[in-house]
């Protein structure tokens, strides 16, 4: 007996019984549905964060510190190694060892990390925010090479500032019309004054920047403000002028804090503003930063394939380095859990249904023993008869796994649609929370054929081994 | 030399811890191109010989010799094929396939067989013709009379085109004029075809108008053993 005759025998036999076999189905059209949207969930959230460190460029990207830190001893709560991290002495991050990384082939471009807060002021509305200075250089890169509105600063020097579009959304009050897409004014964005305005017509629009600074010459008269309970703060307001060069399109709700700042500004026009002596994160660890040195350093690569030799060259400078890439695998192996975790939970719900396909087949032995019989007699081998059963299980599992991953994409659908409209804030772009890799659609199917074979293997073995005299005998 | 030898013949069932005998010594020949009957009263062992003879069940003891294999030799594979090309079986009770129509219980022996898909509708359809059920093709079991039955069941026998056919009481539920039509084509079969045949039936007086060689049997074992001149 041929495969094709096999299945055409499986298909009628399934057929006879129709109610039995469309009720076993759908058990596992429900196990694989569960198991694919849970394992999707957990694709999706992968999906989401390694692609918005991709669109980020953050593979090819280095932070350089000035000391030794080990981020992963210090992130297991190894206070220790921190404290050490902390007192010991780093080498300083002087504009020589900015030019030297400059040198060190594969970078294509070495920056400081500069950020400072300041609150600024456009069209009526202020906001404290995070300010980040870059040169003008990084508008090769990604996020920064394709922009909402306008165009990246070119210059170091400028007045010119670029805002991301959901720093006017959540701290100004302003919502973009965007092209092809439906902004309106909700009741309460009225009742709060959010502004609906075009892209382009905020560029060129001046932004105020305020900052502060240390007046040492007012500590004393602020120290004598104490005692008197009447304190004076020792700080200078620096109102600077800015005018917006572009928007920075959304980066997603995965792909925010891939660095920091609302705000960015050419690094020398930023250098040049008074302001807190704390420039970036990266000072916290390093108290001991000598005047004139740098907290940390950026650098971008060329590409992704230069970063061990890149890297192997800042070590040899005995420089802190600290890069995105490293933590992939580690990000890798935490949703590989998730995902082994979801998987499981699904995987309950297959087996439940590869247990209802023991119960059908176990049935249909039972009605069918004489015609088990029948078929012995006229040369069905053991093997043949046991093949009949694992195709008509095999059917099952196969046409289960096509409709439960059918149902599977319905209800993710479902979930992002509701997650989309009733949890997401307005104004954010719509979330993919779900991902069906081809991997994941190609293991669905494998497992339910594994879960219906295995589910018809002690059916299968006692149909093969029934007496055909007696089953010839039996009613 | 024989096609069918049987020698020291047993069969025992087991029961619990008690042994229960079917067959005790049975020993004959058959050769090829005859009609041979073994006929007996009910439990007198003649069924559970044609079992052993067609490979749905095997011996305790003795040698059943089937066209010069030793058939307790043979793996269990190795009965299947037995019963799929060298033997075919037709029963009281006709043992077809009550879900499927004619065709389809006649292409069920040509599947097993190995016969290709765009052959086996032609041949079974010939078959169901040469048993005059070339109009009833498509019909169920329940759809047909005993007879009608017993034809289909002749035509899957004959499927794979077997050297034996063993009929294990063909007309038991027959009335007596489609008894003597099946009985026709059995002969008819024998004799035009030189198709062995081994009827069982509890008939002793059909059995010596058609058969060439006949074995009573009682409580397991041949009793008596006639051949065509004695049955003449």
């Amino acid at each position: 007996m041929n495969f094709t005759d096999m299945i055409i025998l499986a298909f009628s036999n399934l057929w006879r019984t129709k109610l039995r076999t469309l009720l076993t189905t759908l058990g596992v059209v429900i196990g694989i549905g569960a198991l694919t949207s849970m394992v999707s969930f957990g694709t999706g959230m992968q999906k989401n964060v390694t692609d918005a460190f991709k669109n980020n460029d953050l593979f090819t990207s280095i932070t350089v510190t000035s000391k030794k830190v080990n981020l992963d001893e210090i992130a297991t709560g190894n206070v220790g190694q921190m404290a050490e991290a902390l007192k010991s002495e780093g080498k300083p991050l002087t504009d020589s060892v900015l030019e030297a990384i400059r040198a060190i082939p594969g970078v294509e471009l070495a920056y400081p990390n500069l950020e400072f807060a300041a609150r600024i002021k456009l069209l009526g509305d202020s906001a404290s925010l995070n300010v980040a200075a870059m040169p003008g250089a990084i508008r090769q890169y990604k996020p920064f090479n394709d922009l909402l509105a306008g165009a990246f600063f070119t210059s170091d020097t400028s007045r010119s500032v670029v805002i991301r579009e959901e720093t006017l959304s959540s701290r100004l009050k302003i919502k973009l019309l965007k092209k092809g897409g439906e902004v309106t004014l909700t009741h309460s964005d009225s009742v709060t004054g959010v502004k609906l305005m075009h892209p382009d017509s905020l560029i060129g629009k001046t932004i105020s920047l305020v900052t502060m600074s240390v007046n040492k010459s007012k500590i004393p008269m602020a120290l004598l403000g104490m005692m008197r309970k009447n304190p004076e703060m020792p700080f200078d307001e620096t109102i600077t002028e800015v005018k917006i060069c572009g928007i920075l399109k959304r980066q997603g709700e995965f792909g925010r804090g891939v660095f920091n700042g609302n705000l960015i500004i050419p690094l020398k026009t930023a250098e040049a503003i008074p302001k807190l002596g704390f420039s970036s994160v990266w000072d916290l660890l390093d108290q001991k930063k000598k005047e004139g040195a740098y907290g940390s350093i950026h650098v971008r690569l060329s590409d992704m394939k230069r970063m061990n030799e890149v890297k192997k060259a800042l070590e040899e400078m005995e420089v802190g380095v600290f890069t995105i890439s490293d933590q992939l695998a580690e990000i890798k192996r935490a949703f590989l859990i998730l995902d082994s975790l979801l998987g499981a939970i699904g995987a309950i719900a297959l087996i439940v249904a590869g247990l209802g396909i023991i119960n059908t087949m176990v049935m249909s032995i039972l009605e069918r023993t004489r015609e088990i019989g029948i078929m012995k007699a006229i040369g069905g081998s053991e093997n043949e008869i046991k093949m009949i059963f694992f195709v008509e299980a095999a059917v099952i599992g196969f046409i289960g796994a096509i409709f439960g991953l059918v149902l599977g994409w319905i209800v993710t659908k479902i979930a992002t649609f509701v997650m989309n409209t009733q949890f997401l804030p307005s104004g954010e772009d719509p979330i993919n929370l779900f991902y069906f890799p081809v991997w994941l659609i190609l293991g669905a199917i494998a497992f339910s054929l594994l879960i219906s074979l295995a589910a018809a293997l002690y059916p299968a073995t006692r149909a093969a081994r029934i007496d055909p005299v007696k089953a010839l005998r039996h009613d | 030399m024989a096609l069918i030898q049987t020698i020291g013949l047993a069969k025992t069932y087991k029961k619990g811890k008690v042994d229960i005998p079917a067959l005790h010594d049975v020993t004959f020949e058959i050769n090829e191109g005859e009609f041979f009957s073994i006929v007996g009263k009910s439990g007198s062992g003649k069924s559970t010989l044609l079992n052993l003879i067609g490979g749905l069940d095997t011996a305790s003891a003795g040698t059943i010799i089937f066209d010069s294999k030793d058939l307790r030799k043979m793996s269990r594979s190795e009965l299947a094929n037995h019963r799929r090309f060298s033997v075919g079986m037709i029963f009281q009770s006709f043992n077809l396939v009550k879900s499927r129509n004619a065709l389809e219980n006649v292409e069920l022996a040509l599947i097993f067989g190995g016969v290709p898909r765009n052959i086996r509708r032609k041949k079974a359809t010939d078959l169901l013709t040469q048993v005059g059920l070339g109009s009833r093709l498509t019909h169920t079991p329940d759809e047909l009379s005993g007879g009608e039955n017993q034809r289909v069941a002749i035509a899957r026998a004959l499927a794979n085109n077997p050297k034996v056919l063993l009929a294990d009481e063909p007309t038991g539920n027959l009335d007596s004029e489609t008894s003597g039509e099946i009985i026709q084509i059995l002969r008819d079969l024998n004799k035009n075809h030189h198709l062995t045949v081994i009827m069982v039936t509890h008939d002793l007086e059909t059995a010596e108008i058609v058969s060439d060689q006949i074995i009573k049997m009682k409580d397991g074992k041949i009793v008596d053993q006639l051949t065509k001149t004695e049955v003449l």
